[in-house]
């Protein structure tokens, strides 16, 4: 009769790791579905928006003006108004394929998948960052791991670290979020060897086209030391219109030219 | 006494000419081969050397302090405000060990043909100086090289070409992020495609005229990011830091040479050595069994000889004084034999090679391009240690047997036959 004991005990074990399971996930469905919201704050059927990226290095200052349109999540066109030297380029991208139209040469060219990660025209953003849509919910699992104050605002940390199968760039992604409206406040990216590499701070949060939304952000690469490094790129929404319609025209080849 | 030591010896020599000259032959084609190797090994090199510096690098590289390894873009010599670059060429060609100096500047960027891409590393050089330094226009498989006259002219690897899908005379479009972080972008020309051999080159360098690339990057003229250096020598270490020295007093600078800059060839130079002396180790102690196979026979087969010169009243120091002075007057014939032997082989080797490469042309080994011809050159220093070498184990191997005889008795040695 030895047996049914220890039958009992794992018994009672299975139950409470599945008791403990699904309490888990409970929790976790929830997490997802805030940190879901906040990286679909500004995704939506189409968009329209007026961007202004200031980059800021040692010994420079860059203002680009750009203008954005999107539609479906997947169709997506930039365009850069100002400086003089790089008015008129403009990127489109259509799937997984992106074209970038320069107007000095006066040539549409098709841009390696590779040239999209790296850092663009000297900013700390990449052309990723700004044209891809956020898979964060499908690729990284999702726990909170604070909730109390911080600078005096009450928020809730999630920390997420990439699926098994995920093919990520980070090795974890902290998301704070202000408990009040569940504001994104703070996003750090870590590399795999859990150092800091960026920081991307939200602010400004004002209500345009109905949707609150923080309409600027600050991105900050860390230096070798991983202390804040000088350099630092501002992206500034100056205005963004949600769900008006816009044309599948917009998003062809022949639209690049301007 | 040693002058008439050595006539006897002479004459002993040639008392047997059948077993002198297989004495002869053995440490005399040991040299040869001995040469032989050291002519191959020295010749692969100095190829090593000149694939790895006078294909792109050059031999000794000006740089702002900091630009190497990572180049970016915006530390040019002089800092933002570059520096005179006509006045700083001059004074580094005024070096009486300097050859030749060219300015270059470096980007990477996006080559985009009709229907292709590929990432690449652009470098603008002055069309007219850069062949001073390094040899690529020798390498041009289709179009021709850069010349002054078209500064919307590029030239590219042929395995880059193939991969866009471009010709001579093909548009093409460069995309690069330029100093002041816009989109550098422009039209250009294919007029030429080289062909080197290393991937690395073929597949990812586009060359350019200096200031095409200036302007792309949105460079002013004064600011570029080095300055090549084409050596009489390759002995660059030394040079370069007296240039860094020289140099420094009016600008900051960095000089590099070209082990610093290819370490990696500089390794394969080491490894290179290290094989060249395990080869030699190895037909060296080939040739010392011979001769002291053939020296220990010779004076074994003459014991009755040294028996009966004892017995005449010769001391045994004189004995071992005669076989001591026969090994070196063998040593040294054979030496001359070998050389005599082994002139035609260098000779061969320096002026047609050895052919390696077969139809297939040249061979790349790890960086290095090979053939179709292995030329051999000329390293004095070890022929002369291979000399040296050879003739010390001559002499030692005549050593053991001579102490022997010494100790023989003469009425023993004399009733051996």
């Amino acid at each position: 009769m030895r047996w049914p004991k220890g039958g009992v005990a794992i018994c009672l074990g299975l139950l409470w790791l599945s008791l403990g399971l699904v309490s888990r996930a409970a929790n976790d469905q929830q997490a997802r579905e805030i940190v879901d919201r906040v990286a679909r704050l500004f995704i939506s059927q189409s968009s329209s928006a007026t961007v202004d990226m200031q980059i800021t290095k040692e010994d420079s200052q860059r203002k680009i003006l750009m203008q954005f349109w999107s539609l479906g999540g997947s169709n997506i066109l930039v365009r850069i108004r100002s400086p003089q030297e790089d008015a008129g380029t403009a990127i489109l991208k259509v799937g997984n394929q992106t074209w970038c139209y320069l107007p000095k040469a006066n040539r549409t060219v098709k841009m390696p998948a590779s040239m999209l990660m790296t850092p663009w025209m000297g900013s700390d953003f990449t052309l990723n960052d700004l044209v891809k849509e956020s898979s964060l919910t499908n690729d990284y699992v999702i726990a909170t791991t604070f909730e109390g104050k911080r600078d005096g605002v009450e928020v809730t940390e999630y920390t997420l670290t990439p699926g098994r199968a995920a093919v990520v760039v980070w090795g974890k992604i902290t998301l704070e979020i202000r408990q009040a409206d569940q504001m994104p406040v703070r996003q750090r990216y870590y590399d795999e060897d859990g150092k800091l590499v960026r920081e991307l701070s939200f602010s400004d949060y004002r209500t345009m086209s109905g949707r609150l939304i923080p309409t600027c952000l600050v991105m900050q690469s860390m230096d070798k030391g991983g202390k804040k490094a000088v350099e630092q790129t501002t992206i500034t929404y100056e205005n963004i219109v949600f769900d008006e319609p816009i044309s599948d025209d917009t998003f062809s080849r022949r639209n690049l030219k301007p | 006494m040693s002058g008439r030591l050595l006539r006897l010896a002479w004459r002993n020599l040639w008392r047997n000419p059948r077993r002198t000259l297989i004495a002869m032959a053995a440490i005399g084609l040991g040299y040869a081969m001995l040469l032989f190797v050291a002519c191959l090994m020295a010749g692969l090199r100095q190829q090593m050397i000149e694939t790895g510096t006078d294909l792109l690098l050059s031999d000794v590289e000006v740089q702002a302090p900091g630009y190497y390894p990572e180049r970016p873009i915006d530390q040019t010599l002089g800092g933002p405000n570059g520096t005179d670059v006509s006045a700083l060429v001059a004074t580094i060609a005024a070096n009486p060990r300097v050859q030749a100096a060219s300015p270059r500047v470096y980007g990477y960027g996006l080559v985009s043909a009709a229907h292709q891409s590929a990432g690449v590393q652009l470098l603008g050089v002055v069309p007219d100086q850069e062949p001073k330094i390094t040899v690529l226009q020798t390498r041009m498989v289709k179009g021709s090289y850069l010349t002054g006259q078209m500064p919307k002219g590029i030239v590219m690897g042929d395995k880059l070409a193939a991969t866009i899908g471009v010709e001579v005379g093909s548009e093409i479009v460069l995309l690069t992020t330029a100093a002041d972080g816009s989109m550098g972008n422009d039209r250009y020309t294919v007029v030429g495609m080289f062909h080197t051999g290393l991937d690395a080159m073929d597949q990812g360098l586009v060359l350019m005229p200096l200031t095409s690339l200036q302007d792309l990057l949105r460079l002013p003229p004064g600011r570029i990011h080095e300055v090549g250096i084409k050596l009489h020598d390759h002995a660059a270490a030394t040079t370069a830091a007296a240039l860094e020295v020289q140099l420094s007093k009016d600008l900051p600078v960095q000089v590099h040479a070209w082990p610093e800059l290819a370490p990696d060839l500089a390794g394969y130079v080491q490894f290179n050595r290290r094989i060249t002396f395990i080869l030699f180790f190895i037909f060296f102690l080939l040739a010392v069994m011979g001769i002291v196979n053939t020296m220990l026979m010779a004076i074994i087969e003459r014991t009755h000889e040294f028996g009966m010169l004892m017995a005449v009243g010769m001391r045994p120091a004189q004995v071992v004084g005669l076989i001591v002075a026969e090994a070196a007057s063998l040593a040294g014939a054979s030496l001359v034999l070998g050389a005599v032997l082994g002139v035609p082989l260098l000779w061969y080797l320096q002026v047609h090679g050895l052919n390696v490469g077969g139809d297939r042309g040249a061979v790349s080994l790890a960086g290095v391009v090979v053939g179709p011809n292995w030329y051999g050159r000329q390293d004095f220093t070890a022929y002369a240690q291979a000399a040296l070498g050879l003739a010390i184990a001559a002499l030692v191997s005549a050593l053991y047997p001579a102490l022997r005889a010494a100790r023989f008795r003469p009425t023993e040695a004399l009733r051996k036959v």
